[in-house]
């Protein structure tokens, strides 16, 4: 067993082949800020353009974990410790559903961490939270989202305006059910 | 409802207490911040921004271990009061709000002292600055009650500003 370490919340920590899902901890700030930072990158996501709201923003998704009992875990490399993004439900004030959301930081894309590590979520929240659907919005023309979103098996359901990023495609996940009859055990094997 | 990882004291305050936030303050929250009111607090703030707010103030107390409270009289939300330390403060900070209809009751300046006084025995945290905006005279009239000295002029996310210092309090044993 692996010894206490600070902790700012009380989420979970999951694994999964190649990845840790753990709650947020102070070490992480500087790359979610330097992420939530870079206008491009964190584009679709919502960028900030200074430290302070990025920090800010860092604070509002501990402080989600403690309202909710749920928001964005740090990615973590399993075999390196390497901070790789973030990936959670999400359900600020304002939100049509809970979402499932996903982030890579810079240099961790195309290795399918975005995909492991959503799914690993996505499952924990209808396994141990006991969500019944999710969605997923996105910006459209993030071209790189909607594919991992359709591969996660979503679909566009319809358009709605989002409070902070305009327009969004509401894209709908199966269900804990569906996901049960496909086969691939992703489900039931935490339960 | 996940269990706290982290203390939020309650604190008596005369006639009224300082307590912690909660999802069920962004009523009377949203409807201060919706108002030119909350002009010297970081306002006017959609409802949505409100919400975060007392989400951001749970993170703040995780992250740095003080936090605001809110200011309940008769256990009704009135207003927040404590310390903000964001990125891109110099230092912690005291600050306080009283919303709509509880203003003119001496509450802030209850809330205020209590707080201050937690801070000295619970966080180490003396002789702290509250920034006030040059315009805000009824907040400055308050610091001045508190004992705080005007310290400086300073410009603080874009906007002039001035900064108390609050006076060294003696140590509890």
């Amino acid at each position: 067993m692996q010894a206490p370490r600070p902790s700012l919340t009380n989420a979970p920590r999951l694994e999964s082949r190649n990845l840790i899902l753990r709650g947020p901890e102070h070490g992480d700030a500087e790359p979610l800020i330097a992420f939530l930072t870079d206008r491009e990158r964190a584009a679709g996501f919502g960028a900030y353009d200074n430290r302070h709201d990025a920090w800010r923003w860092f604070g509002l998704n501990v402080g989600h974990w403690h309202i909710h009992g749920y928001g964005y875990f740090t990615i973590e490399d399993r075999d390196t410790g390497e901070v790789a993004g973030i990936t959670g439900i999400w359900n600020p004030d304002g939100w049509p559903e809970p979402e499932l959301g996903w982030a890579l930081f810079d240099g961790f894309e195309g290795r399918g961490i975005a995909y492991e590590a959503a799914e690993r979520a996505r499952d924990w929240a209808y396994s141990e939270l006991g969500f019944m659907t999710l969605t997923s919005n996105i910006v459209p023309g993030n071209d790189r989202s909607i594919a991992l979103a359709e591969r996660l098996g979503a679909w566009a359901e319809r358009t709605y305006q989002n409070v902070y990023m305009g327009a969004e495609i509401l894209y709908r996940h199966p269900g804990p059910a569906s996901l049960d009859d496909d086969g691939d055990g992703s489900v039931e094997a935490y339960a | 409802m996940t269990q706290f990882a982290f203390e939020i004291p309650t604190l008596d305050a005369g006639d009224v207490s300082l307590r912690a936030i909660q999802e069920s303050d962004l009523e009377p929250l949203a409807a201060f911040y919706a108002t030119d009111r909350s002009q010297f607090v970081g306002g006017p703030l959609p409802r949505v921004d409100a919400w975060r707010i007392i989400s951001s103030n749970l993170g703040h107390w995780a992250l740095r271990g003080y936090g605001m409270w809110i200011i309940a009289a008769d256990q009704q939300p009135v207003g927040m009061c404590g310390f903000i330390f964001r990125e891109g403060w110099d230092e912690p900070e005291l600050g306080w709000q009283v919303w709509d209809g509880s203003e003119g009751r001496g509450i802030a300046y209850q809330a205020a002292s209590a707080a201050r006084e937690q801070g000295v025995r619970a966080y180490g945290l003396d002789s702290v600055i509250s920034y006030i905006d040059p315009r805000n005279a009824r907040s400055i009239k308050l610091a001045e009650r508190l004992g705080a000295a005007f310290e400086c002029e300073t410009v603080f996310f874009d906007k002039p500003c001035h900064i108390y210092r609050h006076p060294k309090q003696e140590k509890h044993a």
